[in-house]
């Protein structure tokens, strides 16, 4: 028997100051995005994906993107991994630092190099992640024979293959079993394993339970969570679940329709009282367990046309506390404490974001 | 509970493999009353889905009754069933492909008016169509749309209007909502419960999502691999959950709250074992922490512990008086 | 009523404008409807009695003025029989791909949505008509009802029935498992129903692209049994007949084999390009 996730004990008082950390020393962090968009341009009609977001993450900790789908938080982790498709996706504006280097800039081969050392990803499902005519084993060492970086021989390569099997939880005698052999939530271990193998100091895990059952689902977050605490690799969790999110993650960015609309610690998020009118929708459109209500409280109408560039904030169409201003001007970024909020009418009394204030002590 | 509705007797439905019979669906016993919603919660491969489709006979029985209104509808004639088929809906999981792509919306929407001769002339079907697209709030310019030009959200309403065009009595809902957004499930959630209320509907809510299942129904029971292995009414499963089972889902689900109530918790190791061929004894012993040599061999019945509320577990008799919810509730009464 | 109507009306206009987005559908298009107006013009352009008129004097001669395409070994216009060549040839391609369609959807359909001894009933006919090579087959047909051109299109459906089947059904396989054939069944809908509204429609892809190639094969096939005298009798003309007689004569008058190979081409390039236009422009999945 495990317990879920490290993080709970974790006091208020120690993760604000941890969200002050990353807003003094930049140096610290492991990624850094500053002001993205990406866009996905065909023949036909130009998608706005990701529309200028700005997010880091320091070494060891979580980051919970949040957002429905269509919320531009796969497209975000494609482009950290550089994986986005090259025909049609362009970055825009921005740019991503991952330990210091501009993933946007890099070059095929400098992003082979980046993938799987520095960061790797999980996919949602794992029925499809794996090829099923190779080996769990050969596909767990094959990212090391990739990145053989210290030079390893192929006896002490199978030697680090049967600890990353053990590590995520699956007998080393079944290192030469093939993927159908596996049930999907030891699949989803084995992608985890591969992920996992060359240490990176990145996690990105995209939607990573959600194919799973919720018992399955609840050891594969544990699991993620203890290795997590055991190497310090730091993770981005995508999902759309504030459930998992807050077993799981530290910092907290809600998307909505390639926006971050709030972005702040745990607490922020869920204990805070300014919040985003989406981020409450969100929250109201969760059947409760633990209490009583008859009706849920959703958000009406659907996410807006990707391919419009809206004159005013993008959630207003759907937004209760709508004002005429949210219309015609784009709601600005307001911070407080390390808690951001981008409307008009919340997010405290700084209406200056964290972006314009540090563009502001550059110049 | 009013009179029922649909009352399903011992249904089993064993499904043939190269490996032997797959009990999908294993002597489940019981009935909905009229208006009244049961909840189906269960795991993939549980036999939730195939209990649906054999109660509306999309699957042919291996044994067992179904009655339906008093009437027993297992063992009819095709064309006998003709006339219960239009009582019974179902709405499925996938709102992408349940839908016939080369279809508008309104053609979609009256196809069972169609097939069913239930109009005499198509200004009759087109005047239905457009009252049901504005019973599930779809505006009527959308009539002429292919499903994949809408969203997961709108296609939903569609197969929710299909099915209920015929003005069923009985919807089996087949996780209607998993596919869809978190905005927009809320959005069907309330829709399906208020067409409830005002068509008088019955659902068989069948779903992985426990906190969805609870919203929505009167009554739920908990599958394990073909078996009901608890049942009660919707609050006492979440307040006194029994069988090991139960309580291993509850704990399983991740709650969007950070307060430490629910942080430290046990969790259930394993996977679910092959349904085919299972054997005897209760079928959760392989990943019970409380299993013992009594619960691997015999026949383990749904045993009522308190009225309403059964349970098929040898444990649970013994186990619930160290519940301390439970005791907690016996003290007070 | 009406707008029942005006619907129909939307569908075909959108159907229309998306068949038309695709250039090479439509140029496909032309050139079949520039083939049909010979076919349907024929005796217009040339009369039938020049194609079997023989001229002693004429033999093997080039193109010119006075015979377009030139002359055969007999002296006859081999313009005059190339453009009346056309009657014969795309008849047959056509007549045969389209009942080879129907019987092979049919019986593929109901081998692949039945399943079961239904399915397993039908595939070992059709594997044991798999074993024999087409043209055989089509051979001991018409030596078995005689050679005309009625018992010819019959014996070329027959030989590709099998091959349709086989393909028909294995796209019926994949449809048939969709969740929307499941939900027309719990409301209700029959067999037949579900087969011609549901599945067949969704299978049509492939098949529409198949049965344009069909044509194409056929018309090549029919030449095959015409040059082994199993097809098309001399001195009737037709475009594969024409080709194999032109064999003899390759090096001395190349000419020959150039026009009526030239206008297969043509013609099957026509239908497969019409073929895939239509694949694209039937399935609403695939709107702009």
């Amino acid at each position: 028997m495990t317990e879920l996730c490290p993080h709970g004990g974790k006091g208020k008082r120690h993760r604000k100051e941890q969200a002050w950390k990353t807003m003094e020393d930049r140096k610290q962090k492991l990624l850094d995005i500053e002001h993205l968009s990406i866009i996905y341009k065909t023949d036909l009609e130009t998608v706005y994906a990701v529309n200028d977001i700005s997010l880091s993450l320091e070494k060891g900790q979580t980051l919970g993107l949040v957002g429905e789908t269509g919320a531009g938080k796969t497209t975000t982790a494609l482009a950290v991994m550089g994986l986005l498709p090259e025909r049609t996706a362009r970055v825009t504006r921005g740019k991503i630092l991952l330990d210091g280097e501009d993933v946007c800039g890099m070059t095929e081969k400098e992003l082979l190099r980046l993938r799987g050392e520095k960061a790797s990803m999980i996919f949602q499902d794992p029925m499809t992640a794996l090829n099923p005519v190779l080996t769990v084993g050969s596909q767990i060492g094959e990212a090391l024979y990739l990145h053989n970086a210290q030079e390893l021989s192929r006896e002490q390569i199978e030697k680090k293959v049967e600890e990353t099997l053990e590590m995520v939880g699956i007998p080393k005698e079944r290192k030469n079993e093939y993927p159908y052999q596996f049930s999907g939530g030891m699949r989803q271990r084995v992608v985890i394993a591969i992920a996992l193998v060359c240490n990176p100091g990145l996690l990105i895990a995209d939607e990573p339970t959600t194919a799973l059952d919720v018992t399955i689902q609840a050891q594969i977050l544990s699991m993620i969570c203890d290795l997590q605490r055991k190497y310090g690799t730091s993770v981005i969790m995508i999902t759309h679940d504030l459930g998992v999110v807050a077993e799981t993650c530290d910092m907290v960015g809600i998307m909505y329709a390639g926006e971050i609309v709030e972005y702040g610690t745990l607490e922020d998020i869920f204990t805070g009282k300014e919040h985003h009118p989406y981020t409450k929708g969100l929250f109201g459109s969760i059947p409760n367990l633990w209490e009583e209500s008859d009706r849920l409280h959703p958000i009406e109408g659907l996410m807006p046309d990707p391919t419009l560039q809206p004159e005013g904030c993008r959630f207003a169409p759907r937004c209760t506390e709508c004002g005429e201003i949210c219309r015609s001007k784009k709601p600005p970024l307001r911070e407080k404490d390390g808690h951001q909020i981008r409307c008009h009418f919340h997010g405290g009394g700084d209406s200056l974001s964290a972006e314009d204030r540090k563009e502001e002590s550059h110049e | 509970m009013n009179e029922p509705i649909l009352e399903v007797q011992r249904l089993k439905k064993y499904f043939r493999t190269a490996a032997g019979f797959l009990h999908a669906v294993d002597d489940v016993s019981f009935s909905i009353g009229r208006g009244q919603t049961m909840g189906v919660v269960g795991e993939s491969g549980c036999g939730k889905s195939t209990l649906g489709r054999t109660i509306l006979q999309l699957h042919e029985p291996s044994a067992g009754k179904i009655f339906f209104s008093g009437r027993e509808v297992t063992g009819l004639s095709k064309r006998a069933f003709k006339d219960v088929r239009p009582k019974m809906q179902m709405i499925f999981q996938d709102p992408y492909s349940s839908l016939n792509g080369r279809m508008t919306v309104s053609q979609l929407i009256a196809e069972p008016l169609i097939v069913n001769k239930f109009c005499r002339s198509s200004s009759e079907i087109d005047e239905r169509v457009e009252e049901m697209m504005d019973t599930v709030g779809l505006a009527k310019r959308l009539a002429l749309s292919y499903p994949h030009e809408l969203d997961g959200g709108r296609r939903q309403r569609i197969g929710i209007a299909r099915a209920l065009i015929l003005r069923p009595e009985f919807v089996v809902c087949d996780e209607p909502v998993s596919a869809l957004d978190v905005s927009i499930q809320a959005q069907i959630l309330n829709l399906l419960m208020d067409l409830q209320d005002r068509m008088g509907l019955t659902y068989l809510f069948i779903t992985h999502d426990l906190s969805v299942v609870k919203h929505i129904s009167d009554e739920i029971m908990v599958m394990y691999l073909g078996r009901c292995v608890e049942k009660a009414p919707a609050r006492e499963i979440f307040l006194h959950p029994v069988h090991p089972y139960t309580k291993a889902l509850l704990a399983a689900i991740p709650i969007p709250d950070i307060s430490s109530k629910h942080k430290h918790r046990e969790l259930l190791q394993g996977e679910v074992t092959s349904p085919v061929n299972p054997k005897p004894g209760c079928r959760f012993a392989a990943r019970c922490p409380m299993a013992d040599d009594r619960c691997r061999s015999g026949e383990i019945p749904l045993m009522e512990l308190r009225p309403g509320h059964f349970a098929a577990c040898l444990k649970a008799e013994s186990d619930q008086l160290n519940d301390p919810v439970f005791r907690l509730r016996e003290e007070s009464v | 009523m009406n707008k029942r109507k005006l619907r129909r009306m939307v569908q075909v206009k959108e159907f229309w404008r998306r068949f038309t987005k695709n250039k090479t559908a439509v140029l496909g298009l032309s050139i079949m409807i520039f083939i049909l107006l010979i076919v349907i013009f024929a005796d217009v352009i040339v009369p039938y009695s020049k194609c079997i008129e023989q001229a002693g004097a004429e033999r093997l001669q080039g193109p010119g003025p006075k015979h377009f395409f030139g002359t055969d070994e007999y002296g006859r216009d081999l313009f005059a029989r190339v453009i009346h060549g056309s009657r014969f040839s795309l008849f047959i391609g056509v007549a045969t791909s389209l009942m080879a369609l129907v019987f092979g959807s049919l019986i593929g359909a109901s081998a692949g949505y039945f399943g079961g001894m239904i399915d397993n009933a039908i595939m070992r006919v059709v594997d044991v008509f798999m074993c024999v090579p087409p043209i055989l087959l089509s051979l001991a047909v018409v030596a078995a009802l005689g050679t005309n051109l009625r018992n010819l299109i019959i014996a070329m459906t027959i030989s590709c029935i099998p091959g349709n089947v086989r393909l028909i059904r294995s796209v019926v396989l994949t449809v048939a498992e969709q969740d929307y054939v499941e939900a027309a069944r719990s409301y209700g809908t029959g067999n037949g129903r579900i087969i011609l509204r549901y599945v067949l429609p969704n299978a049509m892809g492939p098949i529409i692209v198949n049965t344009t190639m069909m044509i194409s094969d056929m018309i090549l096939s029919a030449a095959g049994l015409s040059f082994i005298g199993m097809g098309i009798q001399p001195p009737a003309p037709e475009w594969g007949a024409l080709l194999s007689n032109a064999q003899t004569y390759l090096f001395s008058a190349p000419y020959m084999l150039l026009f009526p190979g030239l206008f297969i081409i043509i013609t099957s390039l026509a239908f497969n390009l019409v073929g895939d236009g239509l694949t694209d422009a039937l399935d609403p999945k695939l709107k702009d």
